[in-house]
């Protein structure tokens, strides 16, 4: 769990610079920026669901 | 055709742009800062100031080229060495008082923090290109 957090943590402070740098208006950063923490966090649980499955060991 | 917009564009930043994309780049939010953007200078400085100070709290290190480095294990230095370079005075404080240099590999969090640390810099370099392009005017 708390790899998950510092991994949220990650996402939120990215995508706080990734909306604020973004072209539009505050409504358009505003909704780019959440929208990139959403995809942040969807790849990592899909990825973190792919990995379990593999066979690493 | 491309020449002419790239001399056009060049001929016309403003001395002030390249003084403001410097201390953006110095101080994560100055750039931002020094233009009035208050709301942008602080969520950017804050989250690249904050991204930093996490990395080094996970027990990430910097990177940097020493002497004993040859070869290939320059590039795998230097490459991230840059992208920490990007945190400004944060970096160059922390190479001066010799701080985040060690690495803390038994940490769980040691790649976190690493991570963290690098994406800081990369941050930056953003936040200086932003900061740069409002003050030649070429952003709002």
């Amino acid at each position: 769990m708390r790899h998950f957090l510092w991994m949220a943590l990650f996402a939120a402070l990215t995508s706080v610079v990734f909306g604020v740098v973004v072209k539009g208006s505050d409504r358009h950063r505003l909704t780019y920026g959440l929208k990139v923490f959403g995809e942040f966090l969807a790849v990592a649980f899909i990825l973190g669901w792919i990995l379990y499955f593999l066979p690493l060991r | 055709m491309v020449a002419k917009q790239i001399e056009r564009s060049t001929a016309s930043t403003p001395p002030r742009a390249w003084w403001i994309g410097v201390a953006a780049w110095a101080v994560p939010g100055l750039g931002h800062l020094l233009q009035k953007r208050w709301g942008r200078g602080l969520l950017l400085g804050g989250a690249v100031w904050g991204m930093f100070f996490v990395g080094l709290a996970l027990g990430g290190h910097l990177f940097r080229v020493s002497g004993n480095d040859q070869g290939f294990s320059i590039i795998l230095q230097a490459l991230p060495m840059v992208a920490n370079i990007g945190s400004g005075l944060l970096y160059i404080v922390c190479w001066l008082t010799n701080t985040g240099f060690v690495e803390q590999a038994q940490r769980v969090t040691y790649e976190y923090g690493n991570t963290f640390l690098l994406v800081a810099g990369l941050l930056n370099y953003l936040a200086m290109l932003d900061a740069f392009d409002i003050a030649a005017g070429r952003k709002r």
